[in-house]
């Protein structure tokens, strides 16, 4: 379970995120939607570490984020932009990134590597893949290792078709072995289809957190989240 | 520890493909080469180069001895060109991953700052300690074959205090890798400086107490009486504080997200 309490944040005299307050439950499916600069990757990148909040607390299954290694163990994080030393093959890269979990299931990983249909391009240097390639190298890395919550930023972005339905098959899977996912994104559609729960996050608070299904009663997401953005606004 | 060893392998993965396992210690080499025989044939250089006029060479003057030979390889050559080459070599460590994100997504993941830090400095200073070793090896086996031997405890207690000198210079580049992000302003200010260190080491008892660069001139020392003083003691304690100090400083800043 992921509990954040009164995160705020600001750079310099700009105030991102005004006490952002969020629960995900196991087994929870949430999507983060927001406009350009409604704090959207602050959010993440506060509760990954990657940026340190001014205010709040942030919790992973009852482990502070200020327990460091624990915590760090408690999630894997796939940001928008997949950074990579250009001249190291994937497989060995995915292999490093393994071992700073101490996940050694190599099986597993052949397993994955297969469902995203990476077998001819893993050994070769990342510097030559494309963008969804990159993503698709994550999620391999990521649903290998399988760790209590997946943050991600924008996962499907880049992904071929293919991809789309194998990034579906192995979330499912993956909350059915008890995991949590917690990811930000613009395409509405996708959350609809995806998502158990919504949240949509405007000027650095969150306006409503709502289940996928109790929203859809009142239309599609879209409606309801051109409806929040005039709203609040 | 899995962790500090993951990106140990890491680390020294790529130092091999960006060559710089096979370069830099042949580098090193050719260095430790330059002293013995550039001091054997300088005469001949001259001679042949005829810019001999105005100069006295006195005939009577005694070949120099291995321990010189050997003092200046590291005092005049690794002490110099050395110390720029291995600021050059080492000076994106940090800055590198820091500008290219790897930074970030690396701390993100179960490492500790120390880990992080550790990995990318003890391999570095290993690297260069391989790369002194060779330089200093081949050096030694040249001022024996054109000079004198030079006893092999006082070459490796001179040796043992150069790297103390060595983790100084590494430790020192790395601090510079962290806090700044134009590989040419690290370079520049860790060759000033360590310069700066090395041209005052031996100019006042109190300054060498803190300088690091002392420890070089222990080594010199070491090879060219054979004697080792108490203060020698002092400038390693002084020096490895140095090194925590600066750890400490790294540590603090990437804590603090200033990358």
């Amino acid at each position: 379970m992921l509990l954040i309490e009164d995160l705020q944040k600001s750079y310099g005299q700009h105030e991102v995120l005004k006490g952002v307050a969020l629960k995900v439950e196991k087994g929870e499916i949430l999507g983060f939607v927001g406009g350009n600069g409604a704090g959207k990757t602050t959010t993440l990148n506060c509760i990954t570490g990657l940026v340190e909040q001014d205010c709040g607390k942030v919790m992973i299954n009852n482990v502070l984020k200020s327990q460091s290694l624990d915590y760090k163990r408690q999630f894997y994080f796939i940001p928008d932009t997949i950074h990579v030393f250009p001249n190291i093959a994937a497989y060995d890269w995915i292999h490093f990134v393994l071992s700073l979990y101490e996940k050694t299931d190599d099986a597993k990983l052949q397993s994955f590597i297969h469902v995203f249909g990476m077998e001819k391009s893993i050994n070769k240097p990342m510097g030559t893949y494309s963008y969804g390639m990159l993503h698709k190298m994550a999620l391999i890395t990521a649903f290998t290792i399988s760790p209590p919550i997946l943050i991600m930023d924008e996962p499907l972005n880049g992904l071929d078709p293919l991809a789309v339905v194998a990034f579906k098959n192995c979330l499912k899977e993956y909350i059915e072995n008890g995991g949590t996912v917690l990811f930000s994104t613009h395409l509405l559609d996708v959350a609809e289809k995806i998502c158990r729960s919504i949240c949509f996050l405007k000027d650095g608070k969150i306006v409503l957190h709502e289940s996928v299904e109790s929203l859809l009663v009142d239309g599609s997401l879209e409606t309801i989240f051109m409806e929040k953005q005039a709203n609040e606004g | 520890m899995s962790a500090f060893i993951a990106l140990s392998k890491k680390e020294v993965q790529q130092m091999a493909r960006e060559f710089k396992i096979f370069w830099l210690p042949i580098v090193f080499i050719l260095l430790g080469l330059t002293q013995p025989i550039m001091m054997y044939y300088l005469p001949v250089i001259l001679q042949s180069a005829g810019g001999i006029e105005g100069i006295i060479i006195d005939p009577t003057m005694a070949k120099p001895v291995g321990q010189e030979v050997l003092a200046s390889t590291l005092n005049s050559q690794f002490d110099q060109l050395g110390i720029i080459i291995l600021v050059v070599a080492t000076m994106s460590i940090i800055q590198g991953e820091k500008a290219n994100g790897m930074m970030g997504f690396i701390l993100t993941r179960p490492v500790s700052i120390s880990s992080y830090l550790n990995s990318k400095i003890i391999i570095h200073y290993i690297l260069a300690v391989i790369c002194i070793a060779l330089g200093y090896a081949v050096s030694y086996g040249y001022s024996a074959y054109l000079f004198t031997t030079v006893p092999m405890t006082q070459a490796l207690w001179a040796f043992a205090f150069y790297c103390v000198w060595l983790l100084f210079i590494i430790t020192f580049v790395a601090m510079m890798s962290t806090f700044f992000y134009s590989p040419a302003f690290i370079a520049l200010i860790s060759i000033v400086v360590l310069l700066i260190c090395r041209f005052i080491a031996g100019l006042h008892p109190l300054i060498d107490i803190v300088n690091p660069a002392s420890n070089s001139l222990s080594a010199a020392n070491i090879l060219m009486t054979g004697n080792m003083e108490v203060g020698y003691g002092i400038h390693i304690i002084v020096t490895l504080l140095l090194v925590l100090i600066m750890f400490t400083t790294m540590h603090g800043f990437i804590a603090k997200k200033k990358f």
